[in-house]
C-alpha cells in the first residue's frame, strides 16, 4: 500500500549469477558505477534477496545452480520482477547445447524483462531496469 | 558437512557459491575456532558449462567466439591463446601487424582489469568511495576497447590467422590521449591506494603465500609476481608482438624493496602492471608495422584449411590474472579432436589454502579477492553454529571487513 | 638452477640418453612471431608410463618445473595425457614448455600421481578422474571438482567412446522454451514490397525478402 505517491520505496535488485562468463557481471556493476550512476534513483544491487524487489539472472542455469537459482526466487517477496541480462540466459546464446546445463532462464523461473546482448550494454540494462520498474508498479496496482 | 556442524567448536562456514568465475565459482567450507580459519576448503564447478567438450564439437572459427565467452574480463588472452594454438597446428603465419593488434587490445584489457580488480579489492575492505573512483577511470579504457572493437565486452576482435579489425591512424589520437590520462594518473593511483594506512593496515602480512608455496602450488600472473616468483609469460616466452617489446617483470620488491607475498604486495603488482601496459602499448603504436591484419579473410577458406590440418599445439598468454594455456590437437577435421583450456584463476585457487588458513573470518573477502578470482564469490554465506543454519549474507560479510577497519582505525 | 641453461636439444638429450627406449619420440617445435621473429621452444617427450616419474624427477633437476595442466586425447584405443611443464621461466625469452606424453590402454587406466613431488598437480588431476575416468593412483582428494554430485557414474565427457556423454544428456538451449503467447511479428505486405524493391537499394531488398521466410515458417 502506498500512502502517496512520493513515499513509493526505491527499486532494489539482487543479482545471481547462474553460470554467466563475468562479461553481464561486470556490466552491471559498471552500471551502477559513476558513469551511468542509477543509484541517484534509488536503484541499487542488495545483498540479500529478501530485501530484493528485482532479480537480475545472468548465465544459462548451470545444473548444479538450478535449485539455489529456484531458493532465491522463492525469497524474494511479491510483487517480484525477474530480469533476465544477457543472450545465454535467453537462449543458450554461444552455449546452445550443453550437458550440464538446465537453462534457459525461463525455463526454470518465469521472467518478466528480457534484456539481450552479449554483454548488454549499460545503457540497455538501464532501460531493462525501467521497464522492470513499469512492470513492478502495475503488479503493486494488483495487489490487494 | 552435516557431522560437524554439531560440533560447537569449531564450527564449519559454508561460503557461496555463488561466484561469476569461468569455471571456478567455488563453494567454501571453514572450519572456524572463533574468528579463526583453522581450515579452508572450496569446491567449484557450479559455472561448469562444459565449453571444451563444446569446442570439440564445434569449428575454430566459432570456438573463438565461445573463447571470448570463457571469461567476460579476460575474454581476449582465451581467444588469443586458442587462435595462436591453432595457427601452429595449420603451421600458418600472422601477419605482423596482427600480431601487434593483438597486443595492444590485450594490454588495453589488462588495464581495464587490473582497475576493475582494485575497485573490487577496495569495495571488499569497505572502502566503497575507492571503488567508484576506480571504476569511473576504468570508463576511459573500455572507451577505447569499444573504438578499437566494436564491443565493451567481448570484443570478437581475433579470429584464426589474424584480427578482425584494423586500428586506423585517426584512432591513434584517442589512444595516445587515454594512455596520457593514465599515465597522469598513476601517481594518485599509488597514493591513494598504496599510502592510505587503513589500507596498509588490513593488507599488510595478511593473506602470506611465501614463495616456496607459490611455486609448489603452480600459481601463475601477479599472485606468483606478489610472492616474488619471476614469472611473466610476455617476458619468458616471446609470442604476438612482446618479444620485440622491451618488458621485464613487476616484482614487488622493485617498488619496495621487500617482498611478503601478502595482500598488499598483490595490489602493488597490479597498480604497477597498469602502468606497463600503458608503456608497451606505447612502444606497440610506435613500432606497428604496415600490412595485411589477417591471413585470409574468407571464412570458407580457414575452414577447408582446418580440415588439412593435423597434429598439436599450445597457446599460451599472460592474462590479467596470469598464465592462460590451450592445448588443441586436430586430426584433420573441422573440429579439433582435442581442446583443453587451463584459465588463469585455475592454477591459482589452490593458493587460497595457505592464505586463508590462520586469518580472521573478516579477512576472507579481501583475501579471496586478492587472487583476482574474477570477483564476488562470497554473495551468500551461511553460518551453521551448534547445528542451527543462519543465512549470513554478502553484505553482512562486507560488514564484519568494515568493522574490522574501524576498529583498526581507532 | 644452478647449472648453466640447456638449450632445447640439450633437454632432449638429457632424457634420450637416460631412459633410452622408454622414450618414444622426442621433438621440438618452436614458432616466431612479431617482427623480431625471435623463437620460443617447445619440446615433445613421448615416454612409458613407468618412465614417467623418473623423467619428472629428472626435470626437476634441471629447474622446478611450472606446471601449467594436465590434458587428455581419447585416441580411440587408449587415453594420452599430456602433463605440460615450464621450466626457465624467469628468464627473458628462455623458457620453454616441455610436455611429456603418456599413453595408456583403455584396460588399464591408471596412473600415479605427482601431488607428492607437485602439490599443485591436484586440481588437474581430479579433473582428469571425472572427465577422462582416469584413477589416479594415491590421489590425496579424489572427491569430483567441476561435475556436479549427482552426475551419472561411468560417464566421462572427454571421451569419444561408448562413455561419452549419451545425446539424452545433452540439453538444446536455444530450442527450449520459447514463448509460444507472442504476438505475431508484422510481416511487409506485397505491395509495399515492390515498393522497397523499386527503390532498388540491396540492404531494402534483403530486408524485404526476409518477412516471407519468416511466414513460411511459422505455417510449418
Amino acid at each position: 500500500m502506498n500512502i502517496t505517491k512520493s513515499f513509493n520505496r526505491s527499486l532494489w535488485a539482487f543479482h545471481f549469477n547462474s553460470g554467466s562468463c563475468n562479461g553481464c557481471e561486470i556490466e552491471i556493476v559498471a552500471t551502477l558505477t559513476p558513469r551511468y550512476d542509477p543509484e541517484r534513483f534509488g536503484i541499487k544491487l542488495v545483498g540479500s534477496p529478501k530485501h530484493a524487489d528485482l532479480l537480475l539472472v545472468t548465465g544459462p542455469v548451470v545444473k548444479k545452480m538450478r535449485p539455489r537459482l529456484l531458493r532465491v526466487y522463492e525469497q524474494i517477496p511479491d510483487p517480484k520482477v525477474v530480469m533476465c541480462v544477457g543472450a545465454c540466459g535467453i537462449s543458450g546464446g554461444p552455449f546452445y547445447d550443453s550437458y550440464n546445463l538446465d537453462g534457459p532462464i525461463d525455463d526454470v523461473i518465469p521472467v518478466d524483462v528480457y534484456v539481450p546482448g552479449c554483454p548488454p550494454r549499460p545503457e540497455g540494462i538501464i532501460f531493462g531496469v525501467v521497464r522492470a520498474l513499469q512492470k513492478l508498479e502495475r503488479l503493486q496496482g494488483e495487489l490487494p | 558437512m552435516s557431522d560437524d556442524t554439531k560440533k560447537a567448536v569449531p564450527y564449519t562456514v559454508p561460503i557461496g557459491p555463488t561466484h561469476p568465475a569461468l569455471k571456478e565459482p567455488v563453494m567454501f567450507t571453514f572450519q572456524m575456532e572463533g574468528e579463526r580459519i583453522l581450515k579452508a576448503d572450496f569446491a567449484p564447478g557450479q559455472a561448469h558449462r562444459a565449453i571444451e567438450w563444446m569446442g570439440m564439437r564445434r569449428n575454430p572459427v566459432q570456438i573463438v567466439h565461445l573463447t571470448d565467452r570463457i571469461c567476460g574480463i579476460c575474454g581476449v588472452s582465451h581467444t588469443l591463446s586458442f587462435a595462436r594454438a591453432v595457427e601452429q597446428v595449420m603451421e600458418i603465419e600472422v601477419p605482423e601487424r596482427a600480431d601487434y593488434i593483438r597486443a595492444i587490445i590485450a594490454e588495453f584489457e589488462r588495464i581495464q582489469s587490473h582497475i576493475l580488480w582494485a575497485g573490487v579489492a577496495a569495495h571488499e575492505l569497505g572502502y566503497d568511495t575507492l571503488l567508484h573512483l576506480s571504476w569511473r577511470v576504468r570508463e576511459f579504457a573500455m572507451d577505447v576497447l569499444e573504438l578499437l572493437t566494436g564491443n565493451r565486452v567481448n570484443y570478437g576482435i581475433i579470429q584464426v590467422g589474424g584480427v578482425r579489425r584494423d586500428i586506423t591512424p585517426d584512432q591513434h589520437e584517442t589512444i595516445h590521449n587515454c594512455l596520457d590520462y593514465y599515465s597522469d594518473l598513476k601517481a594518485k593511483l599509488l597514493q591513494v591506494f598504496l599510502e592510505d594506512k587503513t589500507i596498509q593496515m588490513r593488507c599488510r602480512d595478511c593473506g602470506v603465500l611465501t614463495h616456496e608455496e607459490a611455486l609448489k602450488l603452480c600459481t601463475v600472473g601477479p599472485t606468483a609476481r606478489a610472492s616474488g616468483v619471476k614469472m611473466d609469460v610476455r617476458v619468458d616466452y616471446p609470442y604476438a608482438a612482446y618479444g620485440d617489446l622491451e618488458i621485464s617483470p613487476v616484482l614487488p620488491d622493485a617498488y619496495l624493496g621487500e617482498t611478503r607475498g601478502d595482500v598488499y604486495d598483490r595490489i602493488v603488482v597490479r597498480l604497477l602492471e597498469v602502468d606497463q601496459s600503458v608503456d608497451l602499448i606505447r612502444q606497440c603504436l610506435d613500432l606497428i608495422p604496415a600490412g595485411d591484419i589477417t591471413w585470409e579473410a574468407k571464412i570458407p577458406k580457414i575452414l577447408s584449411a582446418f580440415k588439412k590440418a593435423h597434429g598439436e599445439a599450445i597457446g599460451r598468454h599472460e592474462a590479467p590474472r596470469g598464465e592462460v594455456f590451450h592445448y588443441v590437437r586436430m586430426d584433420g577435421k573441422e573440429h579439433p579432436t582435442t581442446w583443453k583450456v587451463k584459465a588463469s584463476s585455475y592454477s591459482n585457487l589452490m593458493s587460497w589454502i595457505p592464505m586463508l588458513e590462520g586469518e580472521q573470518i573478516a579477512d576472507i573477502p579481501i583475501v579471496v579477492a586478492s587472487i583476482d578470482p574474477c570477483l564476488s564469490c562470497t554473495d551468500r554465506v551461511a553460518i551453521v553454529r551448534d547445528g542451527r543454519r543462519g543465512i549470513m549474507t554478502k553484505e553482512e560479510l562486507t560488514r564484519l571487513s568494515v568493522e574490522k577497519t574501524r576498529r583498526l582505525m581507532r | 638452477m644452478s647449472e648453466a641453461r640447456l638449450t632445447p636439444e640439450e633437454i632432449v638429450e638429457v632424457f634420450t640418453r637416460e631412459f633410452g627406449d622408454g622414450i618414444r619420440e622426442a621433438r621440438i617445435t618452436e614458432r616466431r612471431e612479431g617482427s623480431k621473429k625471435i623463437a620460443n621452444y617447445n619440446i615433445w617427450i613421448d615416454i612409458d608410463r613407468d618412465l614417467f616419474r623418473p623423467a619428472l624427477e629428472k626435470l626437476m633437476e634441471i629447474h622446478f618445473p611450472h606446471l601449467a595442466v594436465v590434458s587428455g586425447s581419447d585416441l580411440g584405443d587408449g587415453l594420452e595425457l599430456l602433463y605440460h611443464f615450464t621450466i626457465y621461466y624467469g628468464t627473458r625469452h628462455g623458457e620453454y614448455t616441455v610436455t611429456f606424453t603418456v599413453l595408456l590402454p583403455k584396460d588399464d587406466l591408471r596412473m600415479p600421481t605427482i601431488t607428492d613431488l607437485i602439490p599443485g598437480a591436484l586440481f588437474t588431476e581430479r579433473e582428469k578422474q571425472e572427465m577422462l575416468g582416469i584413477e589416479i593412483v594415491d590421489i590425496p582428494d579424489s572427491r569430483r571438482l567441476f561435475l556436479p554430485e549427482e552426475f551419472p557414474e561411468g560417464v566421462y565427457p572427454w571421451r569419444k567412446d561408448e562413455t561419452g556423454v549419451p545425446d539424452h544428456m545433452v540439453k538444446d538451449l536455444w530450442a527450449v522454451g520459447r514463448p509460444a503467447n507472442r504476438p505475431a511479428r508484422p510481416v511487409v505486405k506485397k505491395e509495399e514490397q515492390g515498393e522497397v524493391q523499386a527503390e532498388g537499394t540491396t540492404e531494402a531488398a534483403v530486408k524485404g525478402k526476409k518477412p516471407s521466410e519468416e511466414e513460411e515458417q511459422r505455417h510449418e
